[in-house]
């Protein structure tokens, strides 16, 4: 039994206030309090946090959150609402007007957001950075000429040609976000200033940076918008997807991607819910059409006939996504609906080598990162590919010497790469990566179609929604064509979190809207 | 004018560290160079013009003839500048001296826990060979060595974190508290110190077994000089030496071992800094982190080396001898 003497209570008692006074946690003991939620990020903050010199969805992620565009995007969807601004209007193909809303002022005694900093946002996407190099998101507003202001708080927005794809992939994204002139003159938003300063209008400011360590956002005192659910938001860098996960079992975390592999696991668990968002991203394995004997469109066929995708996908994912027929996901303008959706037959397959002249098969390497599910594809190809005599030797490769071998020459040497390319709201920003030019950049197949170049141009450069989707279609048929592409996934976007939380994603899962954040 | 022996030891000591510092630096540059994928490709992801990566190339002196990026490297680390982070500009010097407390803290903790169990379970198993306790701790010793460190941490988590909710996981705590900080450091500690544990343990039984039955200890005992004091006191010191030198080597194996703590415990520290840096082949900041890292265990196997001379008296015997 129990002892519940004076000198054991008075012992214990002591012993919490000596503990408590040294900062000592209790995690048993210890409440989540709901006015503060810690989410995990893959990594640390790298780089500036200007919207033209951002790195990455990381940075871009915090500078959505404390700065404002004149649109931004609705959670879960690629709608967007009005922003910052009060209109924004497409006056013809080379003008949109804007006017902002008053009163929205920069934090940290920066003054009130004007047109002249609309003016110095959008155009600081074209002058070179400090160090005389161009802007790593320059192509994002490569369209624009000009921001011409007419009022403290109206203005136009001129652009060299039509240029469709600013409605979806900059206005509402983090290309299209504003930030203070005056606080950019003075040496904000430099990751190599401590402690760093981002001055936005947002609903957050970013009130700490430990470098590998935190990230804090609080909730902007001036904020006119409605107010957000949360008082802090703590952004906490975990490399490691099992440590994220392990760290939301102890409830540590509170939101944090997981593996598609995973996924039903985590479900298992109590007090864990979660989100599966279909994504609009594309992964495929391709085939380089300049090298023998993928320069034979019998060989690409009967490669293509002979992986099962959904077994692929079975094995890889856990049955997690579904098969993807064409690069654009649906959903998308230019999703092609009646794409072909083949189905394996390696007894064609193995007809259409013989008379490609390799009855035998033939041997040839597969190229991928180093990441367990695209290792999981890569063998299950390999075994597929071997039921027709085709032997498939694996390449695993870490990011950086992955990203290298398709570049300049040594991508003629390539056979087959399996790739994974994110994808954006509007269809000119997937096409881009395919056309003549990107041929030892990007283009790893090494596929030149002038028909598909001529369509995908002039589908980004007119406003006709019902022919830009008509364009984009014939240039996807254009590929399918080519035998080049053996389309995997769209890929699904998994979050795992507690339940009294409603995380705010867009859809192709890289991009956060943490203001957006709520309890459920 | 003639340097006494024990001073000479210490000389060519301190010689031999400091030729084993620039065969590592140099070394360490040549294989930089042999990792595929241009780094400022890396750096700027897919959506990087040909200009950007050119402009990039420059400002990380890639373009450079390798002999004169060689001698610039070696004549910067002598000026003590290791270059500047080329993804957020600030010195390199100044994100290692950050982050190498957590690291130090860390190995120091794991070397301590290590220490402070493996020196008694050795201890106790050397003074009752073929007991239970013995036999058990054998077999536990090895199960301790044999276990991967990661296989540890993400059992230790499971345990103390996720079932018992008794211990974090991430971090180093918020808030300054240095009983935060502690609880944090237990698990990254335990999971890196457990196999040096068994180590320890099992190295100190031989080398103590060994000892007790040389002839002085004999002797001590016909003199009736009491067991405890001739355990503790003689040849415990004796035994030691191995042990020492294990544990200098250990430093720089928990060094490296350093790195996947921090990165299952996301921790910050050398380890992150330098994984961070290789995915995105951000050269100085690799480049000062392993020299800092190469720096830290050359000094402590040349401490260990001048260690012997206190624990071995018979040491500085013999080097005054072969003068």
């Amino acid at each position: 039994m129990t002892d519940f003497s004076r000198r054991r209570i008075l012992g214990a008692a002591a012993t919490t206030a000596i503990l408590s006074a040294t900062g000592f946690p209790f995690p048993v003991l210890a409440q989540q309090g709901r006015t503060s939620i810690t989410l995990a990020i893959g990594r640390d903050i790298q780089g500036l946090l200007t919207p033209p010199e951002r790195i990455g969805p990381i940075e871009g992620n915090i500078i959505r959150t404390v700065c404002q565009g004149l649109i931004r995007f609705k959670p879960g969807s690629f709608e967007w609402e009005l922003s910052a601004a009060k209109t924004l209007t497409q006056v013809s193909d080379t003008e949109i007007s804007f006017e902002l809303n008053p009163g929205l002022t920069f934090h940290g005694g920066y003054g009130e957001m004007t047109a002249d900093d609309v003016k110095f946002s959008f155009e600081l996407f074209a002058k070179p950075t400090a160090d005389g190099k161009p802007a790593g998101y320059a192509k994002d507003w490569a369209s624009l000429d000009h921001v011409e202001v007419t009022g403290k708080y109206t203005g136009k927005i001129m652009l060299k040609s039509a240029a469709p794809q600013l409605w979806l992939v900059v206005l509402p994204d983090n290309s299209g976000l504003i930030i203070s002139k005056k606080a950019f003159e003075a040496g904000c938003y430099r990751s190599d200033q401590q402690p760093i300063k981002v001055i936005g209008t947002g609903a957050y400011t970013l009130a700490e940076w430990v470098p590998n360590q935190r990230v804090v956002l609080k909730a902007n005192p001036d904020w006119k918008g409605e107010k957000p659910a949360f008082a802090e938001v703590v952004l906490q860098p975990v490399r490691d997807p099992k440590t994220a996960e392990l760290a939301l079992r102890a409830n540590e975390l509170q939101f944090t991607p997981v593996e598609p592999a995973d996924a039903a696991e985590i479900e298992k668990e109590k007090d864990t819910k979660l989100l599966r968002q279909d994504s609009i991203n594309y992964v495929w394995i391709g085939l380089n059409v300049e090298k023998p004997p993928f320069d034979n469109p019998k060989v690409r066929q009967a490669l293509k006939l002979a992986i099962d995708v959904e077994q692929v996908l079975a094995g890889a994912y856990n049955g997690t996504v579904k098969p993807a027929y064409a690069l654009m996901a649906p959903g998308l303008l230019g999703y092609w609906a009646d794409a072909p959706k083949p189905k394996a037959d390696p007894a064609a397959a193995k007809k259409l080598l013989a008379e490609a002249g390799h009855p035998n098969g033939f041997k040839c390497t597969l190229t991928l990162m180093s990441k367990p599910t695209y290792q999981a594809i890569g063998q299950i190809v390999q075994a597929l590919l071997g039921e027709i005599g085709v032997q498939v030797d694996l390449q695993v490769l870490d990011a950086a010497a992955y990203y290298a071998v398709g570049k300049g020459d040594s991508g003629k040497n390539l056979d087959m790469a399996l790739q994974r390319f994110g994808g954006k709201a509007d269809p000119a920003f997937q096409t881009q990566w395919f056309v003549a030019s990107q041929i030892g950049t990007w283009n790893w197949q090494r596929w030149n179609d002038p028909q598909f170049d001529d369509a995908s141009a002039k589908a980004a450069s007119i406003n006709d929604k019902a022919e830009r989707n008509r364009l984009y279609i014939e240039a996807q048929k254009r590929m399918e064509q080519s035998g080049a592409y053996i389309w995997l996934t769209h890929e699904a976007n998994i979050f795992a979190f507690r339940p009294w939380l409603k995380p705010a994603v867009l859809p192709n899962g890289d991009d956060m809207l943490y203001d957006r954040f709520t309890t459920a | 004018m003639s340097l006494s022996p024990k001073l000479r030891y210490v000389g060519s000591r301190l010689v031999t560290t400091l030729l084993v510092l620039l065969c590592a630096t140099i070394l360490l540059f040549g294989l930089t160079l042999l990792i595929p994928g241009n780094p400022a490709e890396v750096l700027l992801g897919p959506r990087a013009t040909p200009e950007t990566v050119q402009a990039y190339s420059h400002a990380m002196g890639l373009d450079r003839p390798l002999l004169q990026r060689l001698l610039i490297f070696l004549g910067n680390v002598l000026r003590g500048d290791l270059g500047r982070d080329v993804i957020s500009g600030r010195p390199v010097l100044d994100l290692v001296l950050e982050v190498f407390p957590y690291t130090l803290t860390l190995t120091l903790a794991a070397i301590g826990l290590a220490v402070v169990l493996g020196v008694p379970l050795g201890c106790y198993a050397a003074t009752h060979p073929g007991s239970w306790f013995d036999q058990v701790g054998a077999v536990t010793s090895v199960a301790f060595i044999a276990m991967p460190n990661f296989v540890v941490a993400v059992f230790l988590v499971l345990i103390f974190s996720v079932w018992l909710h008794w211990l974090p996981v991430l971090g180093v705590g918020r808030g300054g508290g240095w009983g935060d900080a502690a609880l944090r450091l237990i698990l990254p500690a335990l999971s890196l110190a457990l196999s040096w544990i068994g180590y320890i343990a099992r190295l100190l039984r031989a080398s103590l077994l060994e000892v007790l039955g040389e002839a002085h200890i004999r002797t001590a005992r016909a003199y009736g000089v009491p067991e405890r004091r001739i355990v503790y006191r003689n040849a415990l010191k004796l035994a030691a030496i191995p042990t020492v030198a294990i544990l200098g080597l250990g430093v720089g194996r928990l060094l490296g071992g350093a790195i996947f703590a921090e990165i299952v415990f996301a921790r910050p520290g050398l380890g992150t800094l330098v994984y961070d840096a290789i995915a995105v082949r951000n050269y100085p900041v690799v480049q000062a982190t392993v020299l800092v890292v190469v720096g830290v265990f050359t000094l402590t196997n040349l401490l260990t080396d001048l260690s012997y001379l206190w624990l071995d008296p018979r040491l500085g015997r013999r080097l005054g001898e072969g003068r």
